[in-house]
């Protein structure tokens, strides 16, 4: 199979062969050695490596399209951490070296921070500042400057380490993706995917959002306007609960997506089992309150006061079901100070171990690092 | 949406280029930012499953990960000073010689390129001329 082939089919296994492949000589281009340096092919290599690696990462694991200012920030912090990392793995000077590991230590604080992490965002910053000023002061102390060296201008086995390191990513890739909603979604495997968070962020989105509006519908009088507001909500709340299955819609309107308590349906942790029961109670209450509503509005011409009452009752019910499965946010808001109380609550035995290894290290860092005195 | 997929193969490639640059790079403090580089990929791995699971046990761990990078940074450094002491060089082959019994040795077959040494191409002034004797202004 030639590598345009497998790109062009999109086989998932040829196009992450591709990657890898490409990626381990750009490596084995770009490392320093004396003889068969490549940088301008390395780079080559390396840059389509990227493409290959992005567009299955986009193809495998979904396009991340609607949260536009995320993405954005996900993708420059990923690509930061990984371009510096490979000029940092690949420069020949120890010292331009660091400085490329320092913007990699940047661009991971920065994803840190995507993922609600900041107190741990600004200890990495604070302790890597450190490190990476006092390594800089060895490099300084300890490299030679003047020409050439064996230990920055030779390779290890160059060929053979880059081929190792990047069968070892193909490998954690391709066992990731085996256990992706992708692949399960692909082979209808739903036992061999991780365990999913219950309701994504963008389905509580759309639950909160309808729980809004349906607050203002139950406050109308007015049968057009009570319609036109909860035209597609039967649809938009079918398509994260689902329908029933005894239900005539259920073959009529094939869902793209799976719904949250068929996703939940092989769990058993008590967690998913009560988000999934709170599912299925949600398909049966939205079938029941939206065929209530346009009974009762639609079969007369002009609907009196207690039969629009009438319509809208069973939705205040929906909306407090509807809010209780989109559930609390992603991580508390105050996430420093929840981490500390974590730290001092459920972490406290980690912690003394954690102070007593730093203490140990130190000692045994002035142990090492004292020159011993040989007496006459 | 950025799912804990993404993450995680970015934290994947993160941690190969480490293990890439810790199996081939020569200078021993490469090679221990290479293995700093390799854990900043499993703190990005904790957090995306701290995130995923909406608990702070990921972050937690996290924490410790970093003390041990620091701790390590500590003793790495100290025993890189002792090992540049005994053959003042930063090249971790100059150990082989304390390699498994049976190990065919590394040798290095290609001449390192010689480059001029710096300074080789500044200009030169010429050697000044004799210095003329003046009488003694008095």
């Amino acid at each position: 199979m030639s590598l345009f082939a497998a790109m062009q089919t999109g086989n998932p296994l040829g196009q992450l062969a591709t990657a890898v492949v490409l990626g381990a000589l750009a490596i084995y281009w770009l490392l320093p050695r004396p003889r068969g340096r490549s940088i301008a092919i390395g780079t080559f290599a390396a840059i389509a490596s990227t493409v290959v690696l992005v567009s299955w990462v986009v193809r495998r694991f979904g396009d991340p399209a609607p949260d536009l200012v995320g993405n954005i920030l996900f993708w420059l912090f990923s690509a930061g951490a990984v371009g510096f990392g490979t000029i940092f793995v690949c420069q020949r000077n120890p010292g331009r070296g660091a400085i490329a590991f320092a913007f990699v230590i940047l661009s991971v604080c920065g994803l840190f921070l995507l993922l609600a992490a900041p107190f741990l965002m600004a200890a990495t910053i604070v302790i890597y500042a450190g490190a990476i000023i006092v390594t800089f002061l060895f490099v300084l102390m300890l490299s030679h400057a003047d020409g050439p060296t064996d230990e920055n201008d030779r390779t290890r086995e160059p060929m053979l380490g880059s081929l190792a390191g990047f069968a070892f990513l193909g490998l954690v890739l391709f066992a990731l993706y085996q256990s992706s909603p992708a692949a399960a979604s692909d082979t209808n495997n739903l036992e061999y995917a991780l365990p999913a968070r219950p309701v994504s962020g963008e389905e509580r989105a759309v639950l909160l959002e309808i729980a809004e509006q349906l607050g203002e519908v139950t406050k109308l009088q007015d049968k057009d306007a009570i319609l036109e507001k909860t035209k597609l909500m039967r649809d938009r709340i079918a398509e994260i609960v689902g329908v029933p299955p005894t239900s005539v819609d259920a073959v009529a309107v094939p869902s793209k997506r799976k719904s949250i308590p068929d996703r939940l349906a092989l769990l058993t942790d008590p967690r998913s089992i009560a988000t999934k029961t709170l599912g299925e109670e949600i398909r049966q209450m939205n079938v029941k309150a939206f065929n209530a509503l346009e009974n009762n509005l639609l079969s007369k011409a002009n609907p009196s006061a207690t039969d629009i009452q009438k319509s809208t009752e069973a939705l205040p019910a929906l909306r407090e079901k509807l809010i209780y499965l989109a559930g609390r946010g992603e991580l508390p808001a105050r996430n420093v100070a929840n981490i500390g109380y974590v730290l001092y609550s459920e972490y406290l035995l980690a912690i003394e171990m954690a102070g007593t290894i730093l203490l140990v290290a130190t000692i045994g860092t002035v142990a090492i690092a004292t020159r011993k005195r040989v007496s006459a | 949406m950025i799912s804990v997929w993404h993450y995680l193969a970015v934290a994947a490639v993160l941690f190969a280029l480490g293990l890439i640059g810790f199996l081939t790079r020569r200078n021993l403090i490469t090679m221990f930012l290479s293995a700093e580089l390799m854990l900043q990929g499993v703190v990005l791995n904790l957090l995306a499953f701290s995130r995923f699971h909406a608990n702070l046990s990921g972050q937690a761990f996290a924490l410790f990960v970093v003390t041990v990078a620091a701790c390590e940074a500590g003793i790495a450094m100290a025993l890189f000073i002792v090992l540049y002491r005994r053959n003042k060089s930063l090249d971790a082959s100059v150990w082989q010689s304390n390699r498994e019994a049976g190990v065919p040795s590394s040798v290095d077959t290609d001449a390192l390129p010689t480059v001029a040494a710096e300074g080789a191409d500044d200009p030169k002034l010429q050697p000044a001329g004799a210095k003329p004797q003046e009488p003694a202004r008095v």
